[in-house]
């Protein structure tokens, strides 16, 4: 018995140290890019950015679409996800793979063709009765088209991994489809859900490229935080970007950490109960 | 019905998305709070190049407190904000970083107006300091120099590098020891600021925005410059909105003091007025020519024009007493060579052609020149001193040897050709000789009988003039006066086109 214990031991140190190692590599240069980004710049940068309307009103603006898009992307992510795991109907596969166009493309292709979309007919139409383009729905539709495709993607793999047994004995018991999924399957999908969520708002927040071309860098209009940035840039002004950066990164870890807080068992837990 | 309940609470699930629905409500109604204070005026879309922000944030600042027109900034690099109203065909003003994109944007027939603003020079830059201690344009050539540059094809700075170093033969060396070429001029800039290169070419502008940067002057470089201009979108639904802020941005005591804060050339603008008004000195015969097209220059820029048609020798008269308006269209390139002191280079627009004009089917049986010395003939002409016509027609009847015998005839010397219509159709002269365009508007009363000599034509001159506030205003009547529907209202009152279409 002591034997394979003591080979066991002396195995998994360098198991251990070369996951350590491997794994770490990532965490630090994630950590130096931050202090790098901290030398560059100070203090008065970080209050000099926040008193500035524009800057605050990207700060809103990025926050309140950002969020939209995510209760938006799981409107649609968890019916899709749903339908997408538990069916198999014909085209499925052509579904499939239209999926991952957005994930696929560059982000610039996304907004050319949004804006190049609503230069159709239709929806120049609609266009024009409520404005979209270079208004701020715009901004929330750029985030929806890319954000949309995480959340229906990471839903699909959260309701494959939940055992359709659940379902199919509530479906015996007399539950209907619908009461099957609000109350069995829902609630176990709770953590893909917020998953989910997760990446729908960050990559929101990270969204560029579509903003830039299909809602424009107008000022006090659709001038979101990513937008900041690369205009601070374009006049050189590094370490207010630098500055708006940080605000990003601060505004990105309250965020995404309160929402796994209230998410966690012990919390929503109970409600989520069936 | 749905069992939600369940044990006597609320399903869990539904109860998070119904919450998701009065949380996705509360934030719409976030964002739609402000929006209810929009002002009533129209606001204008501009199209600018990123690097140009600071300084048309300024402006259009002061301009949206000064008019109430609130302007919408949209901000990108040159070419991509090309390809987007390309494809949205909506917006009002284009304000790229170089002039080279605005003839992309011309090709493509996107722009209509087009009016400079300033200009930047092309400079090597290193970190201040100059820690590596370059100073001439081969240190850039040593080992351990980084130099970063914008790609030659997508930026303008790099495109005018290349042409002027491919001219000194240095391009090629230079090419081979760039560590890096980048997509747009900020970002060579940055690289410099952060110290990831040592030198780079940028805009001398950049001093300002980046006070970290430091200019090595080199004579490689010198007069190596690019101009930018501010463009009128066809797209614009407001052009008349459009055309006075563009003028706001390029007025000399206005949008160009800014410009010029931020380290740019100012290049030559008008002074500022939010109603300018333009005094235009014209020969008469142009007058139906170009009325139309004024009035319609008038409607759109905004603007008015104030017109002194009269005999060109008049004009010249009152030009050399002290008056000088701020644009001549002359009747003959003879009247313009006689103030050309007042004014810039002239642009040479349409010809006329001297003709005899008499009565319809011709009573006195006149067929050139020949016949004008018959006996009892009444003749017109244009007084010698006072307008282009009668000077013209003088040189024109010496040239044929006629001049004599047609002056025993002569009646009455007229300073306009219009004139002397009107006088042959109340009967009291039998003939004159006047412009082929003069009867234009008579075509069924009267009769024109060509004269077959060189000198027997004259040639409408447009010239800006050199002291002019207006110079830039008057430059874009010219361009109106160029335009197409302008050359039909020429051709369609008798003259010849000499300008050719835009």
């Amino acid at each position: 018995m002591a034997q394979p214990q003591l080979i066991r031991a002396r195995s998994d140190v360098p198991f251990y140290v070369a996951f350590g190692i491997l794994g770490s590599t990532y965490v630090f240069l994630i950590i130096a890019m931050l202090i790098a980004d901290l030398r560059f710049t100070t203090g008065p940068h970080l209050l000099q950015a926040l008193s500035s309307p524009e800057i605050r009103y990207a700060i809103k603006l990025s926050l309140i679409s950002c969020t939209i898009t995510t209760i938006l992307s799981l409107w649609v992510g968890v019916p899709l996800g749903y339908l997408l795991s538990r069916f198999q109907f014909p085209g499925k596969v052509a579904v499939d793979a239209i999926l991952d166009i957005p994930i696929v493309l560059p982000p610039l292709v996304i907004g050319l063709s949004l804006l190049i979309l609503f230069q159709t007919p239709f929806f120049r139409a609609l266009d024009t009765l409520f404005p979209i383009t270079y208004a701020v729905p715009s901004v929330i539709l750029a985030q929806f088209s890319v954000a949309c495709a995480f959340a229906v993607r990471t839903m699909r793999i959260t309701f494959d991994q939940i055992n359709p047994r659940g379902e199919q004995v509530a479906l015996t018991l007399g539950c209907s489809r619908s009461q099957a999924f609000w109350m069995v399957v829902l609630p176990e999908a709770r953590r893909g859900i917020l998953t989910a969520a997760t990446l729908a708002w960050a990559r929101s927040l990270g969204e560029f490229g579509p903003i830039l071309i299909f809602s424009g860098a107008t000022r006090m209009r659709t001038e979101v935080l990513s937008t900041t940035v690369f205009l601070e840039l374009s006049v050189g002004n590094i370490e207010a970007a630098v500055a708006v950066s940080l605000l990003m990164i601060a505004a990105a870890v309250i965020v995404l950490t309160l929402l796994r807080v209230f998410g966690s068992e012990r919390t929503f837990g109970k409600a989520f109960e069936p | 019905m749905l069992r939600l309940f369940h044990s006597g609470r609320i399903n869990g699930a539904w109860l998070a998305f119904l919450g998701s629905i009065v949380v996705l409500g509360l934030l719409i109604a976030m964002l739609a709070w402000p929006a209810g204070s929009e002002p009533s005026k129209t606001p204008l879309l501009v199209y600018c190049a990123a690097g140009l922000m600071t300084s048309v944030t300024a402006i259009a600042k002061e301009y949206e407190a000064e008019s109430g027109v609130p302007i919408h900034l949209n901000f990108g690099g040159s070419q991509t904000l090309l390809a987007e109203f390309e494809i949205n065909k909506r917006g009002d003003l284009y304000l790229p970083a170089d002039n080279s994109y605005l003839g992309m944007a011309r090709k493509k027939d996107l722009i209509a107006e087009v009016i400079p603003l300033a200009s930047m020079n092309v400079m090597l830059a290193v970190k201040k300091g100059n820690p590596k201690g370059i100073k001439v344009l081969d240190d850039l050539l040593k080992e351990g120099v980084k130099l970063s540059q914008t790609n030659p094809d997508a930026a303008a700075v790099g495109k005018l590098t290349r042409e002027k170093m491919e001219k000194l033969g240095r391009w090629e060396e230079l090419k081979k020891h760039t560590t890096v070429f980048k997509g747009t001029v900020n970002d060579v800039a940055a690289d410099i600021k952060i110290g990831s290169v040592d030198a780079g070419f940028v805009w001398d502008v950049f001093l300002i925005q980046y006070p970290d940067l430091e200019k090595i002057p080199i004579p490689e470089l010198d007069g190596v410059s690019a101009k930018m201009s501010v463009a009128v979108l066809k797209s614009s639904a407001n052009a008349t909105a459009a055309l006075r802020f563009a003028r706001y941005l390029s007025a000399r005591d206005k949008g160009l003091k800014e410009f010029e804060r931020n380290g740019f050339k100012p290049l030559s603008g008008d002074t500022w007025t939010g109603t300018p008004e333009l005094r235009l000195m014209s020969g008469a015969m142009l007058r139906p020519a170009i009325e139309e097209t004024i009035i319609a220059f008038e409607q759109r820029e905004g603007c008015r024009v104030t017109r002194v048609y009269n005999g060109c020798g008049i004009l010249v008269a009152q030009m050399k007493s002290g008056q000088h308006p701020d644009a001549y269209f002359a009747c003959d390139s003879t009247f313009m060579t006689q103030v050309s002191d007042l004014f810039l280079d002239s642009t040479e627009i349409s010809t006329n052609q001297l003709v005899i004009i008499v009565k319809k089917g011709n009573p006195r049986n006149i067929h050139g020149l020949k016949d004008l010395g018959q006996a009892n003939l009444k003749i017109g002409v244009g007084h010698e001193q006072q307008c282009a016509l009668g000077a013209l027609t003088k040189n024109m009847l010496e040239t044929a040897g006629r001049y004599n015998v047609v002056a025993k005839n002569v009646k009455v010397q007229s300073p306009t050709g219009d004139m002397l219509v009107n006088q042959l159709r109340t009967g009291s002269l039998d003939a004159v000789i006047a412009y082929a365009s003069n009867m234009t508007n008579n075509k069924e009363e009267l009769e024109a009988i060509g004269i077959d000599i060189d000198c027997a034509t004259a040639t409408q001159p447009y010239a800006v003039g050199k002291e002019s506030g207006n110079a830039q205003l008057a430059l874009r009547l010219l361009d109106a006066i160029k335009s197409g529907a302008s050359k039909e209202r020429f051709v369609k009152n008798g003259f010849h086109w000499q300008g050719a279409p835009k």
